[in-house]
C-alpha cells in the first residue's frame, strides 16, 4: 500500500536533510507508530505522504501511484482517500461538532441527506454522540481530539495519518485517544502515528519505526519505544 | 456545476459577506459610487450625444457638378457616388431646384432674383451628400473633390473639424475617466476578498487537507466579489432612475428646449452597462485576490 525507496527530502533553505534514505513498506491494515525526538523528520514523512511536500531524491508510492509523478489537479483526490489527524484538532470554532465532521463530506460534493447520515454514525464510533450540537470551545481537550478523527474517518479514506495525535492531552486521555485509533485499525484502516508517546507505543506492542538523526534507525514489529541513550 | 455545489458556494459567499459586516459594506459602497459616477456620466453623455448629433446631422458635404463636363463624365460621378461604402444618401439637386429653393429662403426679397430664369441661372447643378459616419466628411469630401466632373465641394470646413475634434476630446476624457474608476472599484474588492481570504485561512488549510479541489476553494470567493458587485451596481441605477426622472421634469419645466432622453429608454441602456460592470468587477477583483492570496 506505501513503499517508500531510497527516500530523501532537504527543505529549500536548509544545509541537512530532513529524511535521509529512507525504505520502508507498510501493508493494508497495518498499524505503524514512528518515533523519534523532535526534529527527526516524522512529520516531515507524513507530509510527504500526503504530497504536502515533494522528495528531493527517491520515490514514494501510495495506492499505487508514485507521488513525485502524481499531477497538482490529482492532490485532492489522493488527499481523500487519507485520513488525518493534527496535534492542536484545527477545528473550526465557528460551527458545531456536527458541522466540524460534515465539513470533509461537504467539500467533496456529499448530499445532504448522506451527511445527515453517515455523520451520527461516526459521531457514535468517536463517543461524542450527544455533544454533536456543541461548538468546539465548549469540549474537552480528547473530546476536541475526537472530533478531530471523526472529520478525518468520515469519508471513510484507507488511511489514516496522525501526528502527535496525543502530544496536547493528559496520559488518560492519551490512552484513550489512542484506542480509539487502534478502534478504527481494527476496523480496516491503515493507521501510522508519529508520536513521542513512550506509553501508548509500549502498550499497544504495535510496529515501531524510530527515526533518529532524520534517518530510520530501527523497524521493529512488535516494537517497543527506541531508547538508544 | 452541480446544484448542490452552486448553492453550497453561494451560502458560503453569503455567509463570509455577512461575517466581513462592514468591511462588505465599504465594498459595495465604493462599487456604488464608482458605478454612480460612471452612469451620471453615461446619462450626461447621451444626452449630449443627443444633442451634437441634431447639429451633426445637419452637417453635409454639398458637391457642384462642373458646368463643362460632358454626359458620359456626370453619369461616370453618379455611379461612383452611389457605390460609395461611406455614403448614407446622396440626393440631386439641379440648378433650378436650387433656384427655387433660394427663392422661398429669401421670402419677401424673391424679387431680388426677377433677373434670372431658365437660361440665365447663376446657379450650379450640385449634388448634397450625408455620409453615415458624420465624423467621416471631412476626409470623404477631399475624396470625392477629385472625382471626375466635380468642379468644387463645400463642407463647412473650418467648422465642422473642430466641432468633431470637440466631441471627441469630450468622449476620450470620459473613457480614461472610466478606466480609471473601474480600476479603482477592482482594487478595492480585491481588498475586501484578501481579507475574506485572510480571516478564512484556517479553513482554507483544512479544506486542502481533506482533499476540497483547488477550485472548490476558489469559487466561494469568486461568488463572494460577484454577489459584492452585484450589489454595488443595483444601488446607483435605482438612485440614477429616480434622480434622472426627477431631473428630467425639472428641465422640461423650467428649460424646455433643451432636448432629454426619457427615463425609460435612457435606463435599458444604463442596466446594461452598469449590472454586467458591477459583476465583472466583483469578479475581476477577487480573481486577483484569490490568485495572489489563495495559494492552493
Ligand atoms: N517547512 C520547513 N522548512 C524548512 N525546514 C523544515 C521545515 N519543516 C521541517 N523542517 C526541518 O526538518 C527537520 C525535520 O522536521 P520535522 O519533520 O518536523 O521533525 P519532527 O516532526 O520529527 O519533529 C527539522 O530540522 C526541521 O527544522
Ligand atoms: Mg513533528
Amino acid at each position: 500500500m506505501i513503499e517508500i525507496c531510497h527516500l530523501y527530502k532537504q527543505y529549500v533553505h536548509n544545509e541537512f536533510y530532513a529524511l535521509k534514505d529512507i525504505n520502508l513498506i507498510i501493508d493494508r491494515g497495518e498499524f505503524i507508530f514512528i518515533v523519534g525526538p523532535s526534529g527527526a523528520g516524522k512529520s516531515t514523512l507524513l507530509k510527504l505522504l500526503l504530497r504536502e511536500t515533494l522528495p528531493t531524491r527517491g520515490s514514494i508510492k501510495i495506492f499505487g501511484r508514485d507521488l513525485t509523478q502524481l499531477k497538482n489537479r490529482e492532490i485532492p483526490f489522493l488527499r481523500r482517500n487519507i485520513g488525518m489527524v493534527f496535534q492542536d484538532f484545527r477545528l473550526l470554532s465557528d460551527r458545531n461538532v456536527f458541522e466540524n465532521v460534515a465539513f470533509s463530506l461537504r467539500i467533496i460534493g456529499t448530499s445532504s441527506r448522506e451527511i445527515r447520515k453517515r455523520v451520527p454514525l461516526v459521531l457514535e464510533l468517536v463517543g461524542l454522540k450527544d455533544k454533536a450540537f456543541k461548538n468546539p470551545n465548549e469540549l474537552s481537550g480528547g473530546e476536541q481530539q475526537r472530533v478531530c478523527v471523526a472529520r478525518a474517518i468520515v469519508n471513510r479514506p484507507s488511511v489514516l495519518l496522525a501526528d502527535e495525535p496525543t502530544g496536547n492531552l493528559d496520559p488518560a486521555t492519551s490512552m484513550e485517544i489512542m484506542t480509539l485509533i487502534q478502534d478504527i485499525n481494527i476496523r480496516g484502516t491503515t493507521v501510522i502515528v508519529a508520536t513521542h508517546d513512550k506509553d501508548a507505543v509500549d502498550h499497544f506492542q504495535k510496529r515501531v519505526v524510530v527515526l533518529e538523526n532524520n534517518q530510520l534507525v530501527s523497524d521493529q514489529e512488535r516494537g517497543v519505544y527506541f531508547n538508544a541513550h | 456545476m452541480h446544484i448542490r455545489s452552486l448553492l453550497y458556494f453561494l451560502g458560503e459567499a453569503l455567509k463570509s459577506i455577512v461575517r466581513n459586516g462592514w468591511m462588505s459594506i465599504a465594498s459595495i459602497g465604493v462599487v456604488s459610487i464608482t458605478l454612480l459616477i460612471l452612469g451620471s456620466f453615461m446619462v450626461l453623455s447621451f444626452n449630449v450625444a443627443l444633442f451634437t448629433q441634431d447639429i451633426k446631422e445637419q452637417v453635409q458635404i454639398v458637391l457642384y457638378l462642373d458646368e463643362t463636363s460632358d454626359q458620359e463624365t456626370k453619369l461616370e460621378l453618379q455611379r461612383m457616388l452611389a457605390s460609395h461604402f461611406q455614403l448614407e444618401e446622396v440626393r440631386y439637386v439641379s440648378k433650378e431646384e436650387a433656384m427655387e429653393r433660394l427663392k422661398q429662403q429669401l421670402g419677401d426679397r424673391a424679387y431680388l432674383l426677377d433677373g434670372y430664369n431658365a437660361e440665365e441661372n447663376p446657379l450650379r447643378d450640385s449634388y448634397q451628400v450625408r455620409t453615415k459616419i458624420p465624423e467621416d466628411i471631412p476626409i470623404v469630401a477631399k475624396e470625392i473633390a477629385d472625382y471626375p466632373g466635380v468642379g468644387y465641394v463645400d463642407y463647412g470646413s473650418g467648422v465642422v473639424e473642430p466641432l468633431f475634434q470637440f466631441t471627441g476630446l469630450v468622449r476620450w476624457i470620459g473613457l480614461a475617466f472610466m478606466a480609471g474608476l473601474a480600476v479603482t472599484a477592482i482594487f478595492l474588492i480585491a481588498h475586501t476578498i484578501r481579507l475574506t481570504v485572510y480571516v478564512r485561512r484556517k479553513e482554507i488549510m483544512i479544506m486542502k487537507y481533506v482533499g476540497a479541489t483547488d477550485w472548490f476553494i476558489r469559487w466561494p470567493f469568486i461568488f463572494e466579489g460577484l454577489i459584492l458587485g452585484f450589489i454595488g451596481a443595483i444601488i446607483p441605477v435605482i438612485v440614477i432612475y429616480y434622480s434622472y426622472q426627477a431631473a428630467v421634469l425639472w428641465m422640461q419645466a423650467n428649460i424646455y428646449f433643451i432636448p432629454l432622453i426619457p427615463p425609460e429608454r435612457i435606463m435599458e441602456e444604463i442596466v446594461k452597462a452598469i449590472i454586467p460592470l458591477g459583476v465583472v468587477l466583483g469578479v475581476l477583483g477577487s480573481s486577483i485576490s484569490v490568485r495572489r492570496f489563495l495559494k492552493v
